[in-house]
């Protein structure tokens, strides 16, 4: 006899259990596996050849891996953020998209990772950064801020990876519990590592699970300021500005929630969800993406005013930007990540899914926009007149970026197919909740 | 009957009921208890008396000394074991350990207290008696159990039956060992 809690949650549970899946998901699968293979291809051509492949040349160091490693990262810290928020609060907006803005966030770290590995020329020394008693007999150089990032890479996808799997652990168990085929059974029963139930196991997981909750908060704030500060030490005259953590995590955080809120539309549309992110869900995210872009629109309006009181170099360069040749991306991201997102002032616009997709992908390629302006555009007039010049990006380096786009898409189907996109848990827990 | 016995196991529909056997058995004198349950129930995990302060202990304790061993290292490695003078920048730069510093904190912290959590549940765990009860499987889904150890030394065969049918279940099982 199927009671109500098991009508609440077996939806969910299906998901990842139907033998099926339609063919829209393999098309999109077999789309981003071409793209990872592209990826592949493209990694495979800076191992062989070197970075040579990519248009980088003095003074852009930095392309397009800085600028994509900086926006997937971005991605990351926005909704690790996010998500930590929520438990903290036990926001009933949790139980809808904890889940998968814990999932978005560590696949967006995985395809962070891969660009400064790969832009170090000779990736597979990468292990170089750390403090290993080498027979060389040298130390890493702590005071240089790529080695303050590699902590916080390393540290983030393990920490962000622990809590996601940890959190699943008692849904696992709930599909070991319902899978029909042994083998099923077998693959869920091991990673739900014997899960049982108890209130003593869920009076620990629950403690743990919010205390590293906690320490997310502060870690994704120094993470992303020391990807600013990566900018912010060099001597290079747009970027050596104190402003720079702060914009950065302002707009990463935008940039984190519109990529949650993109997901968030695209699974309740496609997987049927919308009892478990509701409409009131989908407009308090809508509510989130629309003031963390004011913010964004704020910090431009800061950038623009410092410039101004700034010495007359800091200012030239920062001008350069505005009116120079890659002004188009500078105007492009303030329209794309601060302009269009004031659609969100509509209510329709916020419960609709177009305008969700439309709204979520535009603060994406509008942030990417701002990072491709910081990174080559705040070059472009360096101290020396000598090294001005452009920079286009090669079709490697578009390969690489399209191929971490690829993956990260793959990633988020095989976890939308194999596991709960929701956490069956914490609805259940909800749900209890409202009836007493 | 010869078969050893884990214990003894009841099923309820409502976490309600189950809050109340709990209640009941504990007045009843029985001490080593455990209950099931498809989401966290604080109030039973209190009235069990699950103590959790551990966990913030491991995450303090673990973050302090991952503080203390990223900026010990650093210091020693850029300061004494092999000082280069970069720009003539004081060789104990600090501000520049601090980033590092916190984010090994927050490392340690964080992977002591989910693999502390692992290790304080005694997880992972290929079997558990109380699995081999039929329609267990529920208690990852809708059903609360409450199951008296056979360790409790109130714990008698027909008695604990008698008793644990006396709180209304759904049904009363033996959990073999």
């Amino acid at each position: 006899m199927a009671s109500d809690v098991q009508a609440l949650t077996s939806p969910v549970a299906e998901v990842p259990l139907s033998p099926r899946f339609g063919w829209a998901w393999w098309v999109a699968l077999v789309i981003s596996g071409v793209l990872v293979l592209l990826l592949g291809y493209t990694l495979m051509s800076v191992v062989l050849v070197g970075v040579g492949v990519w248009g980088v040349n003095i003074p852009f160091v930095w392309g397009f891996d800085l600028i994509n490693y900086a926006w997937w990262i971005g991605i990351a810290n926005g909704a690790s953020l996010f998500a930590a928020s929520l438990v903290l609060r036990q926001h009933d907006l949790r139980t809808a998209v904890n889940r998968f803005a814990e999932g978005v966030a560590f696949f967006a770290v995985i395809c962070a990772g891969i660009f400064p590995i790969f832009h170090l020329g000779r990736p597979w020394l990468f292990y170089w950064v750390f403090p290993y008693p080498a027979t060389f007999q040298v130390w890493p150089q702590f005071r240089s801020t790529l080695t303050w990032d590699f902590w916080a890479i390393s540290t983030h996808a393990i920490v962000t990876s622990l809590l996601w799997y940890v959190g699943l652990i008692p849904d696992l168990a709930t599909l070991r519990d319902r899978a029909r085929r042994k083998t099923v059974k077998k693959i869920y029963g091991l990673f739900a590592l014997g899960w049982r139930g108890s209130v003593y196991q869920w009076a620990y997981h629950q403690r743990a699970y919010r205390l590293v909750a906690i320490l997310v908060l502060p870690l994704i704030l120094i993470m992303q300021s020391t990807v600013a500060f990566e900018f912010a030490v060099t001597l290079v005259p747009d970027w050596h500005e104190t402003r720079q953590p702060l914009h950065f995590v302002a707009t990463g955080l935008a940039q984190g929630l519109s990529i949650v809120l993109l997901v968030a539309v695209m699974l309740r549309w496609g997987l049927r969800l919308e009892r478990y992110i509701d409409d009131r869900d989908v407009d308090l995210l809508g509510k989130l993406v629309l003031a963390s872009a004011l913010v964004s629109g704020y910090l431009y309006i800061d950038e623009i005013a410092s410039a101004f009181l700034a010495d007359p170099i800091t200012r030239q360069s920062t001008l350069t930007r505005m009116t120079g040749d890659y002004a188009g991306f500078y105007w492009a991201a303030i329209a794309y990540s601060v302009v269009i997102p004031q659609l969100f002032w509509l209510k329709v616009a916020r419960q609709s899914v177009l305008a969700g997709v439309f709204v979520g992908f535009s603060i994406g390629v509008g942030v990417w926009l701002d990072r491709f302006s910081i990174i080559i555009g705040g070059l472009q007039t360096d101290y020396l007149p000598s090294i001005w010049r452009d920079y286009t990006p090669t079709i490697p380096e578009w390969g690489l970026f399209l191929g971490t786009v690829g993956l990260f898409a793959a990633l988020v189907l095989l976890f939308i197919r194999f596991l709960p996109v929701v956490s069956m848990f914490e609805t259940r827990h909800d749900e209890h909740l409202e009836k007493s | 009957m010869a078969e050893k016995l884990y214990g003894m196991i009841a099923e309820f529909r409502k976490p309600e009921a189950l809050a109340e056997a709990v209640k009941e058995a504990s007045r009843a004198g029985y001490t080593r208890l455990d209950a099931f349950s498809p989401f966290p129930l604080r109030d039973v995990a209190h009235l069990l008396g699950a103590r959790t302060s551990a966990i913030p202990w491991i995450a303090v304790v673990a973050g302090l000394a991952g503080a203390v061993v990223q900026y010990g290292s650093q210091y020693w490695m850029n300061v004494i074991d092999y000082p280069i003078n970069v720009g003539g920048r004081p060789l104990h730069s600090w501000p520049t350990f601090i980033p590092a510093t916190l984010i090994v904190a927050i490392l340690w912290a964080g992977v002591a207290t989910l693999l502390g959590l692992l290790i304080i549940l005694r997880l992972p765990r290929l079997h558990h008696p109380i699995f081999a009860v039929h329609g267990f499987e529920r208690a990852s889904e809708d059903r609360f159990f409450l199951c008296i150890l056979s360790e409790d030394p109130l714990f008698d065969e027909e008695g604990t039956r008698r008793f644990l049918e006396t709180l209304a279940p759904q049904i009363v099982r033996e959990v073999p060992a």
